[in-house]
């Protein structure tokens, strides 16, 4: 469907309007904002898994001329630094600063100094005894009868709650009767994953500016992709009114997940900043910054039964995910994980059993996909071995057992539910396949040489936001707001705080308030804003930026178109209902016209000095918008890999990545989040792990990058073998038809890199990353195994 | 420890700057010269995003003394365009959609330019060997690649 012929402005390729200042290196990011008279902040961390501090002292570090800030100076309130849940699905179980620290890395104190140098000399002047506490590095030891707590109690719902076991957080969620639909069942696979933990590696590492001034009030520069909800938490924590606190929307390094949360610097930073009455600045390491978040490890079971046609009647998972030491959002992963599982493939009867467990490891938070990947990984790996075993090719026996147009679709847990109006994933399977070489694939196991070939494939999404019809009980805060107004000349302010992480999403936003008012994209400005010049917005996460920010700004387009038209009508004589605007490029303005009377026209600059010169007043709007839908973001992958079977590197030869994000907005952009979802996704598919020593809880990598490997320039294929499709679609609840695209664009890349290896080797992995190591080990015990009969791989009921 | 008297120029101003002996040249250039186009990723030339030219080298600035560029012609991304004229590289990201949080760009472009500079017509497998040791993780590189060889058809055609 598709209702309007004529775009003008979106779908065009154009440089984007923060671009020029991101080429010349005038663009600001967090740590490039200078403050008169600001001092260096650093932080004290933990050299401990788990360590209750006996006592701390800082005058040695006063003595030089530092402030410090340890628990005793920050107000003792318990948040959770990720406010986008509801509250009664809030867990809280950190401050500031604590007393006890539960993984390597925790900030256990905080300095401020005149220059960076003596902030270095006075952390090292703060003297902390440890008592050390038994750390739990990881889920079996965390869940072991009588292990230590890592949380005593945390606040939940308003009351200090016990945590037992180590279990932050479960989940059940059932649909139907699993066990009426598994003995329906003609057969039953049952197959055990898991995905390590993984570090965003965003470019940016995690910094802080923070301004006070004698009213009491503060200014801040934060790495954030949200600056409303730093905002609040701050209020919070130091009980400020709203008003006193503006938080600067600026540029962002890349977060992928990684900013949802107010960073751990940010009160520490403005803690530092009250207590000094000067302006502080902390601009953490990369070592800093490794330690400081990662995506969950996750260790998945999946039970599925299927008919002898290839019909899935029932499906049981369970979840078990490792937190770290803070419960960031275990209860929404948890849900995400099932919602996202059983919106792949129809499936009439689910059980869902999810735990989140403490450990004293680097907090987990959302990285690109939030549970989609680890959810895709296992369904479409399962998905490609059941069509095997049926002797069906997996495109087709995909596309018989899909949730598509018309269905029933969860997107982000439970609470979550609407109807799939677009859908593109026939299309992008046909056109990926073919530029592919699809069926001319490999058998598995069927080749001998060192170098062996494959090609993988699968399918996944992402939903746009996480909007749904429910007037109350949402698990999940979801709206945006946003300003246009209309300027003397006639240009447009778009201004709105909703954050763009550098996909382009205001760029995208600025497009569909160009087209709706129709002006050229020349005349739109995206504004420099703050907390207290803007309406809230949510959170730019869960791919909703262009889908549900972009709605809000268009709401309020559509607002100033109508009120212009309004005074227009007045001017030209002409009923409002008869008069379009469209960008001339040659006037560089809107022009207002009546199409049948080309002479009633005008332009918007010649309206709004009109406006302006008769005290007229300003034609502007304020919207808020909470979208009722959250559209499925399909993305499919093909990859062609070469794996060294000497060596056991995996190679990409070829990608075919298709994209369903309905009208697309910005089309270079959109390319390329769907190419920088392949490099990450492959990352995390082959190499990328974050892994901690046992028996300490450092990070194997220490923190060092070339240690914790990503994918390099030399690592993705060449462009000629690099194919991008968007499938031709229009989203009749998104704006100008456009869904969301950003974390789709990595969420099939796991089963695919697994299937794919699997087609080259005959080898089924079900752990990642398949690094080399693990596939030299497979090499060699497959052929031992090589004279075994074939395990069967069926369970017939 | 005792600043030093460092003379050399940057973006073609001459600057005469007292630093310490253990000033990392991505420090001063930072703080002291607020030239903050040059970024901090990693500080130990593991990502190339401090990457500054010295004397037309590509250089990484945060293993590099400040002290040790006495005499030298340092270039940072803010020295690159002349005026308003972008430099080529530069017009090729904007074209290309090769940036995208721009936190790699400057270091991208830098060494871009040198690229193209020794080699104005490099093949594919030839950027990718240049600048295998500049890391983006918004873009999967394909449209940082295509800039760069874009950048150096353009300058070939003009």
């Amino acid at each position: 469907m598709q209702t309007r012929t004529k775009l003008n402005t979106i779908g065009r390729n154009t440089h984007r309007k923060d671009g020029i200042g991101k080429v010349t290196g005038t663009e600001q990011y967090a740590s490039d904002v200078s403050v008169p008279r600001a001092w260096y902040g650093g932080v004290l961390r933990s050299p401990h898994a788990h360590a209750r501090i006996a006592s701390i002292d800082t005058s040695a570090a006063e003595a030089l001329g530092a402030v410090c800030l340890t628990f005793a100076d920050v107000p003792r309130v318990k948040y959770n630094e990720r406010t986008n849940c509801a509250p009664p699905h809030l867990y809280r179980d950190r401050y500031v600063l604590d007393d006890t620290a539960r993984h390597v890395g925790e900030a256990v104190a905080a300095v401020a100094a005149p220059t960076r140098a003596l902030a270095e000399k006075a952390l090292r002047a703060i003297k902390v005894e440890y008592e050390v506490l038994p750390a739990m590095l990881c889920a079996a030891d965390a869940l072991k009868d009588g292990a230590p707590k890592i949380h005593e109690t945390i606040l939940y719902r308003g009351k200090e709650t016990p945590i037992e076991h180590n279990v932050a957080v479960t989940r059940l969620i059932e649909v139907g009767d699993i066990e009426k639909g598994f003995a329906e069942a003609d057969s039953i696979i049952e197959r055990e994953f898991e995905a390590a933990p993984v570090y965003h590696a965003q470019m940016e590492t995690k910094s802080v500016v923070c301004k006070p001034a004698v009213d009491g009030s503060i200014t801040v520069w934060a790495t954030t992709q949200s600056i409303h909800n730093t905002r609040q938490l701050l209020a919070e924590i130091y009980g400020l009114p709203l008003h006193k606190i503006n938080v600067k929307k600026i540029a962002i390094g890349g977060t992928f997940g990684s900013s949802i949360q107010m960073n751990s610097v940010v009160p520490i930073c403005v803690g530092l900043a009250i207590k000094s009455g000067r302006p502080v600045k902390i601009a953490t390491t990369r070592e800093e910054d490794m330690y400081d978040h990662c995506r969950y490890q996750v260790r998945i079971t999946l039970k599925l039964g299927f008919k002898a046609d290839g019909t899935l009647v029932a499906g049981h998972m369970k979840t078990t995910v490792e937190l770290g030491a803070h419960n960031t959002q275990g209860y929404h992963f948890l849900g995400v994980i099932a919602g996202f599982w059983v919106s792949l493939y129809k499936l009439p009867n689910m059980k869902y059993e999810g735990t989140a467990v403490y450990t004293n490891r680097t907090p987990s938070c959302a990285m690109q996909g939030f549970g989609a990947p680890q959810a895709t990984f296992v369904t479409e790996v399962i998905m490609d071995e059941i069509a095997e075993l049926l002797g069906r090719d997996p495109v087709e026996y995909k596309l018989t057992q899909y949730r598509g147009l018309g269905d029933t679709f969860w997107g982000q847990g439970p609470t979550v539910k609407s109807i799939i109006l677009s859908d593109g994933v026939p299309e992008l399977l046909e056109v990926g396949a073919k530029k592919i070489g699809w069926d001319g694939r490999p058998v598995p196991g069927t080749q001998t040489g060192r170098f062996r070939r494959g090609i993988g494939m699968a399918r996944s999404f992402h939903c746009s936001g996480v909007g749904q019809p429910r007037k109350t009980g949402a698990e999940m805060i979801d709206y945006s707001g946003a300003i246009v107004k209309l300027n003397e000349d006639g240009s447009i302010d778009y201004i709105q705080s909703l954050m763009d992480h550098g996909g382009g999403t205001c760029e995208a936003i600025a497009k569909l308030v160009a087209e709706e008012i129709g002006v050229p994209l020349s005349m739109v400005g995206i504004s420099d804003v703050d907390t207290n010049t803007t309406v809230y917005d949510i959170t730019t996460h869960a791919t909703r930026g262009v889908f549900a920010g972009g709605a809000a700004a268009l709401k309020a387009a559509k607002s100033v178109k109508a009120k212009i038209l309004d005074y227009a009508s007045q001017l030209l004589d002409i009923m409002s209902e008869s008069l379009v605007i469209e960008p001339s490029e040659e006037l560089g303005q809107g022009v207002i016209y009546c199409p049948g009377y080309p002479e009633k026209r005008m332009t918007l600059g010649e309206l709004a000095k009109y406006l302006h010169v008769n005290s007229w007043g300003t034609i502007a709007a304020v919207e808020s918008l909470h979208p009722v839908t959250a559209p499925p973001a399909y993305v499919t992958y093909f990859v062609e890999v070469e794996v060294d079977t000497e060596t056991g590197v995996v190679k990409t030869l070829a990608a075919a990545l298709g994209s369903d994000c309905g009208t697309v907005v910005n089309p270079g952009l959109a390319a390329g989040q769907l190419t920088g979802g392949l490099s990450k996704g492959a990352g995390c598919a082959l190499i990328e792990a974050h892994q901690w020593d046992r028996q300490t809880g450092e990070l194997a990598s220490k923190g060092f990058w070339v240690d914790g490997k990503t994918l390099s320039i030399l690592e993705t294929p060449l462009l000629e073998n690099l194919h991008i499709d968007f499938a031709h679609t229009y989203e009749p609840t998104g704006p100008f038809g456009a869904k969301g695209i950003g974390e789709a664009s990595i969420n099939p890349a796991l089963a695919a890199y697994s299937n794919a290896i699997y087609n080259a080797l005959g080898i089924r992995f079900r752990e990642v990353p398949i690094t080399a190591e693990k596939i030299l080990a497979a090499l060699s015990t497959k052929k031992v195994r090589r004279t075994q009969p074939a395990q069967r791989e069926l369970v017939n009921s | 420890m005792k600043r030093q008297t460092v003379r050399f120029t940057i973006n073609g101003e001459a600057r005469e700057l007292a630093v310490y002996p253990n000033d990392l040249l991505l420090n001063v250039l930072r703080d002291q010269e607020s030239l903050t186009g040059t970024k901090y990723g990693c500080g130990i030339g593991e990502c190339g995003a401090c990457t500054v030219q010295v004397d037309g080298a590509p250089t990484l600035s945060c293993l590099k003394l400040a002290v040790s560029v006495d005499g030298c012609k340092v270039v940072t991304i803010e020295g690159l365009a002349k005026g308003n004229q972008l430099d080529p590289v530069q017009e090729a990201f904007l074209d290309n959609s090769a940036v995208q949080c721009g936190f790699c760009t400057p270091g991208m472009v830098m060494m871009g330019r040198a690229l193209l500079d020794e080699k104005p017509r490099p093949t594919e497998q030839e950027v990718r060997d240049h600048m295998r040791g500049s890391l983006c993780r918004c873009t999967g590189y394909a449209s940082i690649v295509r800039a760069i060889m874009v950048a150096g058809e353009k300058a070939e055609l003009s």
